[in-house]
């Protein structure tokens, strides 16, 4: 992971000697870090979405009725529509905070490169948005084990659909929390951010659907909400498949274009960032 | 040695910067004057990397300041504008820009005791006072201990006993031989601890000479006089009369 951070922003490789004085990768890291986890903001988004998580998944496991089908999986993952916007405020104050607030200066007078800033921010952000997803699992299936037991809804992690669907939960979330810093960075206010989030994830979806099609459906496959298929177990995804003219995606494809959404936005910010002036 | 060669600066239909050329030497406190608006906040910017020359170029000791290994370390710098984000106390603010260059938690102490902050050490930015963000950003600028210190407005806001410290504290570092560039409007303050001054106007050179060269040549013999005549042509924003 490091030496792949080192190619893409070039920073020159150095062995590491003791006292060594200069700008590291691994220190702008601890940087971002410190800076992260000395804001109240990002760590009551951290306790909300796992609370909403658990909240939401007890709250629809209350509607279940008896062979309704459906699975323990993805009973834990219900929330994610709204769980998302966690891991999706997290990213963008990440990406963002620091142009709103006026201090951008400071943080790029330390690191005149730039790009090891984001590349540390892309790297923090992971880290945080992948933990906080993993503990919206455990808490979501703990939430919902009285109402699971009651309907016979199994959880076994040793089944294949079972673990890829709670594994495609987290992947989702971490894709949107990195959509998120990817956006904040380009666009560098909060409010951009957070209006073109809703665009790509939300709006421009529900538009389309209203007239399906062959064109409109590949668009939708291809926005970056397709990563929300990669928590629907077997059952959900053949019957979106059925109602769709559009590509078909398999299991992880939506993930892949989660990803590709991820890495044009961060490219695109780090371009701005490397042309332009900070302000 | 801060060099500026040829620097110009455009926004557009604006040119903030034109052609700029001065250096400010080791070992000597060079002030940097000019009008609102005449581009000083900008050279500074442009110095240190945070905004792109439209052409020209600026070193420290002779080397691009993004191209230094070690940037705080070799600079310290403080801009006009609020350097912490207003959720974060002030001393994770420090920590967080010591952590790029490994430079140690003590140092972090160090600087706060030394800017007399450590009352307040672990309040958030945002509760900050005027003067009290200005001191914010001269603990950051001296975390690194550099040789070259880029200071924009440093008293502005301060109380007299800021003024007095800032004062004291960049002759002492000039007459350990590094180099200080610091603008303000307070030609008084100037006059007690500028050893030259680089003049400019609409973003042009006006005058680069020493203290005593400026004010020796003018009818009136103060700085305030000097620096009056030289920037006459040159005032974008003039207050009117009061009726
Ligand atoms: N980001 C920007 N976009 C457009 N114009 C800008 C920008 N930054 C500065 N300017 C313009 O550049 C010129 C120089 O501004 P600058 O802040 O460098 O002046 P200054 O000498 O520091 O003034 P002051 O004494 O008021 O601090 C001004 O006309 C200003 O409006
Ligand atoms: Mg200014």
């Amino acid at each position: 992971m490091r030496a792949l951070v080192r190619v893409l922003v070039r920073v020159p490789v150095r062995r590491t000697v003791a006292g060594h004085a200069g700008v590291t990768v691994t220190r702008v890291v601890a940087s971002e870090w410190t800076k992260l986890a000395g804001l109240r903001a990002p760590v009551w988004v951290v306790v909300a979405t796992v609370a909403a998580a658990a909240a939401l998944a007890a709250v629809l496991g209350m509607f279940l009725r008896p062979g309704d089908g459906g699975s323990g999986a993805t009973l834990v993952v219900s929330g994610h529509l709204l769980v998302q916007l966690g891991p999706l405020v997290l990213g963008v104050l990440v990406g963002a905070g620091e142009y709103g607030a006026g201090t951008a200066t400071t943080t790029f007078t330390a690191v005149p490169r730039r790009l090891p800033v984001l590349a540390a921010q892309v790297a923090v952000t992971a880290v945080v948005a992948l933990g906080t997803a993993a503990a919206a699992v455990a808490a979501a299936a703990w939430a919902t084990a009285g109402v699971r037991a009651g309907s016979g809804l199994a959880l076994d992690l040793g089944d294949g659909e079972t673990a890829r669907v709670l594994a495609g939960y987290v992947l989702s979330l971490t894709g949107v929390a990195l959509l998120g810093l990817g956006l904040g960075a380009l666009l560098r206010r909060p409010a951009a951010a957070f209006g073109a989030a809703a665009l790509l994830l939300v709006v421009v979806d529900h538009l389309l659907a209203t007239n399906p099609g062959r064109v409109t459906d590949t668009v939708r496959a291809l926005l970056p909400g397709a990563g929300s298929r990669l928590l629907l177990d077997d059952a959900g995804l053949a019957s979106l498949d059925a109602a769709s003219l559009g590509p078909d995606l398999g299991p992880w494809g939506g993930g892949v274009v989660l990803g590709l959404w991820v890495a044009g936005l961060l490219a695109a910010a780090a371009l701005r960032l490397r042309r332009g002036d900070v302000v | 040695m801060i060099s500026v060669t040829a620097l110009t600066k455009r926004y557009g239909p604006t040119t903030a910067v034109d052609g700029l050329t001065f250096t400010a030497p080791s070992g000597a406190v060079t002030g940097f004057l000019g009008p609102n608006g005449a581009g000083k906040s900008t050279t500074m910017r442009m110095i240190v990397g945070l905004e792109r020359p439209t052409s020209g170029t600026a070193t420290v000791d002779g080397r691009p300041y993004a191209e230094l290994a070690a940037p705080l370390r070799t600079v310290g710098v403080m801009l006009d504008v609020r350097s912490a984000h207003p959720g974060r106390t002030a001393f994770r603010h420090l920590l967080a820009q010591a952590r790029t260059h490994g430079i140690p938690r003590s140092r972090v102490d160090e600087v706060i005791a030394l800017t007399g902050l450590e009352a307040v050490a672990h309040r958030r930015a945002g509760t900050f006072s005027l003067g009290m963000g200005q001191r914010l950003g001269i603990a950051g600028a001296l975390l690194g201990d550099p040789g070259t210190l880029i200071l924009d407005e440093p008293v502005n806001g301060l109380d007299p006993d800021g003024v007095l410290w800032v004062r004291d504290l960049v002759r002492r570092l000039a007459a350990e031989g590094r180099t200080v560039l610091l603008s303000s409007h307070l030609m008084h303050e100037l006059a007690l601890c500028a050893d030259r001054v680089v003049v400019i106007g609409q973003g042009r050179l006006l005058a680069d000479a020493t203290v005593p060269e400026l004010v020796d040549g003018t009818e009136g013999g103060s700085l305030e006089e000097a620096y009056l005549q030289l920037t006459a042509g040159a005032v974008q924003y003039r207050g009117g009369d009061v009726r």
